[in-house]
């Protein structure tokens, strides 16, 4: 006999008047896809994310001015990252050793990629984030550089940000991304959600080796730590994400038996590194109003801040997770355009 | 370790990766673009019928989380770019029967009675808060069951809807949905409430694309023509029509007949031939159509009339027509009638009046206004047939569910005439139409304001007309008439003076004549039928 005989019910009237209805659907769906994911027990299970996760191939014939091809940068990992350059239609079809040959403009801004999906989720080649880079492509008038950096909870912290240090200094060493000017690659890292926190982890690891980063782009950065904020609360299950999925994924990336409190989530915490007079390149700080780790997003800028950094916040009111994936909103056009100035500053 | 993964899903869609200014404006079948860029297959028609699955999912994982990861584990999934397939597919694989997922405020009821009948709905309880009881009654899908079900969340959408509660109007849509699929929707309450479902959903979903006409005047002639074969309604009311007609004009030379709608003008030919047939020969017969302007630059009223006129010279009645275009019954006004004070006028009017029972906050009415110069042309009768229902009344709830109620006799009644298709779905998209405006409009887009012979009656003696005794002989004839064109299970019933055609022991359609009622400080005079002094103007 049932002691309740209530039907507990979701309340998704928020999420649903925030964002158009093709978004809703399409983040709605990798929330519910991802539920089917996440064992709790902590494991996940991976056959399946890689069944549902739509994938494109890259391609070498330019469309909308813009292709792009695999590379494999380190056999020992098999890390693999897809570049993306910008082409014109009527070039004629390049072959493997033209992709080695300089692009050949003045300045030229690679920006290094890191995809987002909490660290188990998605690839370089899922559908979403392939589209993002393209739209980089044309937007900012750059090469995109977008690392399939290895995943939890099967591979915990450093390997993500390992990756990364991985395409930094590949990246770096690339002639054929030189900008003819001063003959050095233009750097940028630039990543959404765990791709955020990868690039703060990896600026880090090049401010420390003498690498130049020219600037940081963190879209909806993932960070956290062990205390309850305002914003996690008050938003807590109401636009797409809840504190008990992102608990759920930092268990999965943090080594084991770590807490929330590790530098790798909670940089400006009780164990954080300190920043002052660390030669740490600019940031361009996305936060999106109606996502439940603003607090954390925003300690991180403010962090920056008083370290003496030098940090660009832009706070969209109105904005949920993963708006940036179509470009069917207003926030879509108004970052699109302030990491263009971003990478552009010196061009 | 793979590069990639498992690429099960690798598509070689990049090839035809749309331009990133991809429109965002996409025809309803086509794929939405912007998820397509993203890798996923959604109809844009579809967006709203995935999103409203993703709902009930995570309804459903919040209340059992661990069947769903099983499912997911274990099931064969095909292709998760087919989003609305994915969806559907997990949704019918969880081990849920539709009483899972139900409101509060729902009681289910214990009838067994197949179609809602006059005595069902006295019964049915009103909705109360209490929760859902005796989920297990409903786990065996019977028939009659789900479609007390049906009507029970139909109602209880409807007081969701008056509530301005849109978001949980719109959940019950969704599990109505689900709920249809398992009724017969062929006939009964299945097919009824299926018509029901998409209006509310029209309602409730895209409001802004509810006209007050709900589609072209020259579709509704076509869907009205099958109306007019699949059920006796129609032919009823011209019958009955004609008959008080003709003899009102008893012992009159010159008659002229003022159509409020003159659609195919089915009604006048069998009026033509009996004036041809009466005894001391016919009159000169005057017709005047009235009906919405063609919008292809074809005159349709002319054309109309052109037919009559053939049919009149061949049946030797002296006969002329007149067309009037006007897209609201209001617009018209008398003077472009060209009443004569010579000729016997007849005022008919077929499911017309009610439409000019709409008002807003910037005008009243018309239908006072209308009613006032009827009287003033000094008819020898006014005959008006209408729908026998309630649906002009202001709370919504009360109007849809007397609107139910009406439309499931007519449904049921137009089932027993066992049309043949197309012809039935057509007849039955006629009828669709009146559902959609009773149910979606409000305001002056709200013309299907059928109101009962009752509420007639009381207008129209108000506005100075009494009524006129449709007489025995009219009811034998229309008793007679339908044993010919209709089934089993019609009923012509007589209720002071007018008649009525319906469905079992429901009246669906009411036919009345009336005249007018001399007042004391009238001004019209025989001779002066518009009651005006000192006039110069020609008036004829």
């Amino acid at each position: 006999m049932e002691d309740n005989n209530e039907v507990n019910e979701v309340d998704l009237t928020d999420s649903k008047m925030v964002v158009p209805l093709n978004t809703w659907v399409l983040i709605s769906n990798f929330k519910l896809s991802y539920n089917l994911l996440r064992r709790p027990d902590g494991t996940f299970n991976r056959h399946l994310a890689e069944f549902l996760d739509r994938k494109v191939a890259p391609n070498a014939n330019p469309v909308d001015g813009v292709l792009s091809f695999d590379v494999i940068i380190d056999k020992g990992t098999s890390l693999l990252t897809r570049i993306y350059q910008p082409a014109s239609a009527d070039a004629p079809q390049p072959n493997i050793l033209d992709f080695h040959k300089p692009v050949g403009v003045e300045v030229l801004p690679v920006i290094i990629f890191f995809h987002g999906g909490s660290f188990a989720h998605s690839s370089a080649n899922s559908g979403i984030y392939d589209i993002l880079c393209r739209r980089l492509v044309g937007n900012c008038k750059a090469v995109v550089v977008s690392v399939n950096y290895r995943r939890a909870p099967e591979n915990r912290f450093p390997c993500a940000y390992d990756d990364g240090w991985t395409a930094l200094k590949w990246v770096n060493s690339r002639s054929w991304l030189k900008s003819t000017k001063d003959s050095k690659v233009h750097i940028y890292l630039a990543g959404d959600s765990s791709g955020g926190n990868i690039v703060h982890n990896v600026a880090l690891r090049a401010a420390e080796s003498g690498i130049e980063v020219l600037g940081n782009i963190l879209l909806n950065p993932m960070f956290g730590g062990l205390e309850r904020t305002e914003s996690e609360e008050r938003l807590d299950g109401k636009y797409f994400v809840t504190i008990q999925d992102r608990d759920w994924y930092w268990r999965a990336f943090l080594p084991e038996g770590e807490d929330r409190d590790h530098p790798a989530c909670n940089p400006f915490g009780p164990r954080g590194i300190r920043l002052k007079d660390v030669k740490f390149p600019k940031s361009l700080v996305v936060v999106a109003g109606l996502d439940l780790v603003q607090d954390w997003q925003l300690a991180y800028a403010k962090g920056l801040e008083k370290a003496g950094q030098d940090v660009k916040l832009l706070f969209l009111d109105k904005a949920t997770i993963g708006f940036y994936l179509l470009p069917n909103n207003d926030h879509f056009y108004t970052v699109m355009n302030e990491i263009s100035s971003f990478v552009r500053s010196d061009c | 370790m793979e590069p990639y993964g498992n690429s099960g899903g690798v598509s070689s869609s990049a090839s035809s990766s749309s331009s990133s200014s991809a429109a965002s404006i996409t025809k309803p079948h086509e794929m939405d673009g912007y998820l397509a860029e993203a890798g996923y297959m959604v109809r844009s028609s579809d967006l709203r019928h995935v999103a409203q699955r993703l709902e009930r999912l995570e309804n459903v994982m919040v209340n059992s989380p661990n069947d769903l990861a099983h499912f997911a584990s274990d099931a064969v999934i095909y292709n998760p770019s087919d989003l609305a397939s994915w969806v559907d597919s997990l949704l019918s694989a969880s081990d849920l029967s539709i009483s899972d997922l139900d409101f509060p405020g729902v009681i289910i009821n214990n009838h067994h009675t197949a179609l809602p009948t006059a005595d069902t709905w006295a019964e049915i309880p009103p909705i109360s808060a209490a929760p859902p009881q005796n989920h297990h009654q409903v786990t065996a899908v019977m028939e009659e069951d789900s479609g007390i079900r049906l009507v029970q969340l139909l109602v209880t959408c409807a007081e969701s809807v008056q509530r301005g509660d849109l978001a949980l109007a719109g959940s019950i849509i969704e599990t109505m949905r689900a709920l249809l699929t398992r009724v017969n929707t062929d006939c009964g309450i299945g097919k009824v409430a299926g018509y029901f479902i998409d209006a509310l959903s029209r309602r409730v979903f895209t409001p802004q694309s509810v006209g007050s006409d709900g589609g072209s005047a020259h579709q509704n002639e076509l869907l009205y023509h099958y109306f007019y074969e699949a059920c006796p309604y129609l032919k009823f009311a011209h019958f009955t029509a004609n008959q008080a007609i003709l003899e009102a004009f008893h012992g009159h030379d010159c008659v002229h007949v003022i159509d409020f709608n003159l659609m195919h003008g089915l009604q006048w030919p069998a009026l033509i031939q009996a004036l041809a047939l009466r005894p001391g020969g016919p009159p000169l017969l005057r017709l005047t159509g009235i009906g919405p302007p063609s919008p292809d630059g074809r005159d349709s009223l002319r054309e109309i009339g052109l037919r009559l006129a053939e049919l009149a010279r061949s049946v030797n009645v002296r006969f002329a027509f007149r067309g009037v275009a006007a897209s609201r019954l209001e617009d018209v006004k008398p003077w472009m009638l060209q009443v004569s004070p010579k000729e016997a006028v007849a005022v008919n009017s077929i499911m017309q009046l009610h439409r000019l029972l709409g008002s807003d906050s910037n005008r009243n009415s018309p239908i006072e206004m209308m009613l006032g110069w009827i009287r003033n042309l000094n008819p020898k009768i006014v005959t008006v047939v209408e729908q026998e229902a309630d649906h002009n009344k202001a709370g919504f709830l009360e109007r849809f569910t007397e609107a139910l109620y009406y439309y499931s006799n007519m449904f049921d009644s137009l089932e027993a005439c066992g049309a043949m298709q197309p012809d039935k779905t057509l007849a039955e998209m006629y009828i669709q139409r009146e559902i959609c405006n009773v149910v979606c409009c409000e305001g002056l887009a709200r013309v299907e304001r059928h109101e009962p012979l009752s509420k007639w009656r009381t207008r129209l003696e108000l506005a100075g007309f009494s009524p006129l005794h449709l007489g025995s002989n009219a009811f034998k004839q229309a008793s007679m008439l339908l044993t010919l064109f209709s089934a089993e299970g019609y009923r012509v019933e007589e209720k002071e003076g007018c008649l009525t055609l319906g469905w079992h022991s429901r009246p669906l359609i009411a036919a009345s004549a009336w005249q007018v009622m001399p007042l004391p400080e009238a001004t019209a005079t025989a001779t002066n039928p518009l009651g005006i002094v000192n006039h110069s103007a020609n008036h004829v």
